[in-house]
């Protein structure tokens, strides 16, 4: 895997170093030197990232990414890359033609951004999208239309910074970057804190994934629209085709992705080898990621549409398990990159500015989502729960404001208040969380006769192995109940389990299977682990009908030393 | 889940007459056989004794779920019947059992039969609605209790 990944890096840039031939030939380089000095680049970046993504999470028990984050701030040209001089080479990280990064490098970057965006999309769980319609709508919409509002409004109330329209793009700009949650944080700690199937839990889930399509549609139309708004005035005529072509695109190719993603993945799998079919299918989401482009859009939004359609068809397990090498290889360049964009200069006039921005992003989420929460059945403490679960921004933010910068709509400085609100945001909400989930329920009490008290189900098993090995036998039989089964990134082997409205979670916790189930959902979860259990007795029982072990060891070792 | 797309009054049976565990078993395997909902009798009894021999399914509280999975059957089939007087079920409360809950699932075919099977154990894990079912005087009765129409 990590060959493979190694191997599609290095043709990466080998491909990115062909496409800027003609810059070596002006810029009086032979490409070969430039290839070296970009390999070298990338070196630093990897390790780098890797280093402080590491250290971040181990020391300082946050998300790996503000790691890889602060790294490439460290080490870019803005901060000790630029003072770095190597012989023969010159200066390690240096702005190139007035922006951050090389073409090449950041080309890189873009492909990480694609690949991030794809997997994202293929992860999106499209029957929970549907089955949590309601809550979910309310809940992602509410933080989205807060979020943006007071993201571009504080972009053209803040005096002094040239911005004096909500139709400006670089206002625009400032309301998507807000926009979208980075649930990937807020689930581990729901899934470590056992409250993934609390009634918050269940919402925050649903209300990320809505977050994520509406967040997607959002920037769609932005980027539209700051195109067209680039001249001066606000021509809503133009505005409105954007805005109709945009959800147009999203809505069309998606629906026909979903239609013929079989087919089209059908017509692929005759290939047979699952390295050409996961191939192909990432092919198909560079193609589409090109099209929205070209259609004015971006081309994350074709990658995650490609992702979104594939996400149905039976090849979506092995397209993520295929690309899960390159992804870790590739994404922790995307983030230190972006991290090296930082220009600390260009930031000290909009320090301020950054901070209030940084607070509205977490007023807006928290007021934003937690009003349609506190609408339905939440109480207080339990609306606050669901705003800060949705409060972190990450890498969508930063590949919107990467797009930004690399467009002219926005600077050097409002870049760096972006990093500086996801930084922010992504820091806050973890103890927020930890410390709003202390206390009694979040529901109103009218609703809490009808609440969830969740059964906390602990099965100790005398060896790690026998657990693991119990847990996937829970999980196949859940899959073959029709459940769906997800996994999450979490430190502990943890599965979201959905179907209808049963909603439960299982850990892995050294020998421990722990499974938190709703009280009015835990017959199923008992009676279908119960089966799993017996069967496991039958195994144990058909293995003492094997040869001894003893009888077959030295069957096998006899001869070696004849 | 609904009950009803499961259930049908032909295997609802207010009226079981035996009075051990592995009677119980066959009648219920029998009645299903006579109402046409299986085929192989002798197989699927089989695989129901083979899963009660690993665990008995007497719970508590008068209530036992017999079932078994086996290729025999082309989709889940679901029965339930009552003997008021009680039946020795190796109950986990030692108690007799008086409502069973039977279903024969396909081996390996997906769908939500154990599923199933715990619906109606959380219906009739209320006591209201097992003194309800004790009640009932026909096999209609008793579809109309699980099922609600």
């Amino acid at each position: 895997m990590q060959q493979e990944a190694a191997h599609t890096v290095t043709q990466v840039a080998q491909q990115a170093g062909e496409a800027v031939a003609h810059a070596a030939a002006s810029s009086g380089h032979s490409i070969t030197h430039m290839m070296m000095q970009l390999v070298l680049q990338l070196a630093v970046i990897i390790v780098c990232a890797k280093v402080g993504g590491y250290l971040f999470q181990r020391f300082l028990n946050m998300p790996s990414v503000l790691g890889e984050l602060a790294s490439g701030m460290l080490i870019g040209p803005y901060a000790l890359g630029g003072l770095i001089d190597i012989p023969n080479i010159g200066i390690l990280f240096v702005e190139s033609h007035s922006f951050a990064v090389t073409p090449e490098l950041y080309g890189i970057a873009t492909l990480a951004s694609i690949i991030l965006l794809f997997l994202a999309g293929l992860e999106t769980d499209l029957a929970a999208f549907l089955r949590y319609s309601v809550v979910g709508s309310f809940v992602g919409m509410g933080g989205l239309l807060a979020a943006f509002v007071m993201g571009d409004l504080c972009a053209v109330l803040w005096p002094g910074n040239g911005i004096d329209s909500f139709m400006d793009p670089a206002a625009l700009f400032l309301g998507v970057i807000s926009v979208a949650t980075s649930v990937g944080i807020t689930a581990r700690i729901l899934a470590e804190k056992r409250k993934m199937a609390s009634p918050e839990g269940v919402t925050i889930l649903a209300g990320a994934v809505f977050d994520d399509v509406f967040g997607i549609i959002t920037l769609a139309i932005v980027m539209g629209m700051a195109k067209v708004s680039m001249g001066k005035g606000v021509a809503w005529g133009p505005i409105c085709i954007i805005a109709v072509k945009a959800i147009g695109f999203f809505v069309v190719v998606t629906a026909l992705g979903l239609i013929f993603s079989r087919k089209i993945t059908a017509l692929i799998k005759r290939f047979k080898s699952k390295e050409i079919i996961v191939a192909l299918c990432f092919g198909l989401a560079l193609l589409l990621a090109s099209l929205a482009e070209m259609a004015g859009l971006a081309m994350i939004i074709g990658a995650y549409i490609m992702g979104l359609a594939l996400s149905r068809t039976d090849l979506a397990h092995e397209i993520e398990h295929h690309l899960e090498g390159v992804y870790n290889i590739l994404v922790p360049i995307f983030f230190c990159v972006m991290g090296m964009m930082v220009d600390f200069g260009a930031m000290k006039p909009v320090l301020i500015f950054g901070s209030v921005y940084s607070l509205l992003a977490v007023f807006s989420k928290v007021v934003g989502c937690g009003i349609p929460a506190w609408l339905m059945k939440f109480n207080l403490r339990g609306s606050l729960r669901i705003g800060l679960g949705m409060l972190p921004r990450g890498e969508v933010a930063l590949i919107v404001a990467g797009i930004g910068l690399a467009g002219g709509i926005i600077d050097q400085g409002i870049f760096g208040v972006a990093i500086m609100m996801t930084v922010v945001t992504t820091m806050l909400a973890p103890p927020l969380l930890v410390k709003s989930f202390e206390g009694g329920s979040g529901l109103r009490k009218e609703m809490e006769g009808s609440s969830t008290n969740i059964e906390s189900i602990e099965l100790e098993f005398p060896s790690r192995d026998i657990t693991e090995f119990l847990l996937n036998r829970f999980v196949n039989a859940l899959q073959q109940e029709e459940f769906f089964v997800h996994h999450l990134h979490t430190d502990q082997p943890t599965f979201h389990v959905l179907k209808d409205d049963i909603d439960f979670t299982l850990i892995e916790e050294g020998n421990k299977l722990i499974i938190n189930v709703p009280s009015v959902n835990q017959h199923v979860a008992r009676m279908i682990l119960l089966e799993e259990l017996l069967s496991l007795s039958d195994l144990l029982e058909s293995t003492k009908q094997m040869k001894s072990v003893d009888e077959m060891g030295s069957d096998l070792m006899s001869g070696l030393f004849a | 889940m609904k009950l009803k797309k499961v259930l049908s009054p032909e295997t609802v049976w207010v009226d079981l007459k035996s009075d051990s565990k592995q009677g119980i078993i066959e009648e219920m395997v029998d009645r299903l056989f006579l109402a046409g909902k299986i085929e192989n009798r002798d197989t699927i009894l089989q695989v129901v004794l083979d899963r009660e021999a690993k665990m008995s399914t007497g719970m508590e509280n008068g209530v036992a779920i017999p079932h078994g999975k086996s290729d025999a059957v082309e989709s889940l089939v679901a029965a339930v019947g009552l003997n008021k007087a009680g039946v020795d079920f190796n109950a986990m409360d030692g108690r007799p059992c008086t409502i069973f809950i039977m279903t024969v699932s396909p081996a390996k075919r997906a769908g939500p039969h154990i599923q199933f099977l715990a619906e109606v154990s959380r219906l009739i894990s209320q006591p209201a609605k097992r003194e309800q079912l004790l009640a009932a005087r026909t096999h209609l009765d008793i579809y109309t209790i699980l099922t609600g129409k």
